[in-house]
């Protein structure tokens, strides 16, 4: 953990009159795994949001504040949105492969991005399939409906459409939440190896997930970030009663 | 996520863990206080008692072992519970340990016990009193989480040192006095070694009580008077 890659300073967020994130501080690290724990509703997917500007989707959603990323305010209306998406990609909760072929789905963000030459387009294809340790499992059969997958290869399938173009962060907003228990053994697998490589942010309601694939850990609780600490301190002594009732299951 | 059905049945089954480890915590006073009678009172059938009850004290040891562990198992605790956990593990080690030190003063005593006296026993009684003073002060630390106690009970581990060298000091003397003596006094001296490290382990039970409530690794020789160099 050498720098902060995201800065995070008095950030608001509301949907409509609803005060959805309250005055946010946080920095997160680069190259490290950082997991935003919490109740339903605490506002850590809605923050999630905010590092790569999806909530821009949303109607009447709207935010005050800094969100630096190396430090420059991706709220800066000059602000290319395509490329900052490209810098920070996303993973969603439900593995939501395109319909067409397990290739032509790592290979779509490429695409767009304008790569046309075929042997690049299969070597990044390659790299980022075993990136996700899902090249072994589907080298064979690249050309076959990426829909056919299970859902734990579908969801690794995801994260090697994410990688492809190269991103600098990904964000992970609850990615094992509809996989088995091996399929998400497989992805917290993934995701310690990820870290080595890319900044990683992750949602989770696992609680035990946070422990054990994230470096630092961020409590979030009715809109408000409570504490965040590395996750040894966080699970073991962490400082805010709050965070210690949540954790240890007396509310939520 | 702990459902609140969960968190009902953790909550229950540490309390019985709890409630487990005083009764280990009382064995372990009872073995001290109850070998030094026998020692006084050259009483056989009491030290044999005491040698025997060693066993009762593995076993409800080796009970809390098996429940903290299929609760780490079964709800995987972290912070507070999982301190408490690990605590509760380490003490019930040390808490064992100083029933077997009882037990071992029961052995010597056993030894000793048909022949006379070299001397009135008075230090001795004194510092298994101070032992059982300090075994019962950790336990109350332990049960009101009591931090400020635990520290108090670390301090007054000087006073059993302070007895364990007088009482080495004073057998010296009449050891030199009088070669017959040597035997009995060597006898004794292993009785207030024995005495001696049960109070170290009191304060290692001290340390898990303030581990367990603040998260702070501490030891107990920053609440005890300096050191004074290598000595005894």
């Amino acid at each position: 953990m050498e720098k902060d890659k995201f800065s995070v300073r008095d950030l608001d967020l509301f949907y409509g009159s609803n005060h959805a994130l309250k005055k946010i501080n946080l920095q997160i690290p680069e190259r490290a795994v950082t997991a935003l724990i919490g109740p339903s509703g605490c506002g850590k997917s809605s923050f999630l949001r905010c590092l790569n500007r999806m909530n821009d989707f949303i109607p009447g959603c709207s935010v005050k504040g800094n969100v630096e990323l190396d430090g420059s305010d991706i709220y800066d209306p000059g602000t290319d949105l395509i490329h900052l998406r490209r810098r920070v990609g996303m993973v969603f909760q439900r593995p939501n492969p395109f319909p067409m072929s397990i290739f032509d789905n790592v290979a779509y963000g490429p695409r767009l991005h304008g790569v046309r030459d075929r042997s690049s387009l299969r070597d990044i294809v390659e790299e980022s399939l075993r990136v996700s340790a899902l090249w072994t499992e589907v080298r064979d059969i690249l050309h076959s409906p990426a829909l056919a997958l299970s859902g734990g290869q579908q969801q690794r399938l995801c994260i090697a459409r994410a990688v492809a173009v190269q991103p600098e962060v990904l964000l992970m907003d609850e990615p094992t939440s509809a996989l088995d228990p091996m399929a998400t053994a497989r992805i917290e697998e993934l995701v310690r190896e990820l870290r080595t490589r890319y900044t990683v942010v992750i949602v989770t309601h696992n609680m035990q997930q946070a422990a054990r694939i994230s470096d630092i850990t961020d409590f979030f609780l009715s809109g408000e970030m409570i504490e965040s600490g590395p996750t040894q301190q966080m699970f073991t002594s962490p400082k805010d009663k709050r965070t210690e009732d949540y954790i240890t299951g007396r509310f939520g | 996520m702990v459902n609140l059905t969960g968190r009902k049945e953790f909550d229950e089954s540490l309390q019985k863990i709890e409630q487990d480890l005083l009764k280990l915590g009382s064995l372990a006073e009872d073995a001290i206080s109850n070998s030094i009678w026998a020692l006084q009172k050259q009483d056989d059938t009491l030290t044999l008692k005491v040698i025997e009850g060693d066993d009762i004290l593995d076993e409800l040891t080796q009970q809390i072992n098996e429940q903290a562990l299929m609760l780490i198992a079964r709800f995987q605790p972290v912070a507070l519970d999982l301190r408490t956990i690990s605590s509760i593990l380490h003490m019930a080690t040390d808490l064992e340990r100083i029933g077997d030190l009882g037990s071992g003063v029961a052995k010597v005593a056993r030894r000793i016990s048909h022949e006379p006296l070299i001397k009135p026993l008075i230090d001795i009684p004194r510092m298994g009193e101070r032992i059982r003073e300090m075994i019962d002060a950790s336990l109350k630390a332990f049960m009101n989480r009591d931090c400020a106690l635990a520290r108090e009970v670390c301090a007054m581990d000087d006073e059993v040192d302070d007895l364990d060298r007088q009482i080495f000091r004073e057998l010296l003397m009449l050891m030199m006095q009088n070669p017959r003596n040597i035997e009995q006094a060597m006898h004794l001296i292993l009785i207030s070694r024995n005495l001696e490290r049960a109070g170290d382990h009191v304060t290692n039970l001290c340390e898990h009580i303030v581990y367990m409530t603040t998260g702070a690794f501490v030891k107990a020789g920053d609440f005890r008077r300096p050191q004074r160099g290598k000595e005894g």
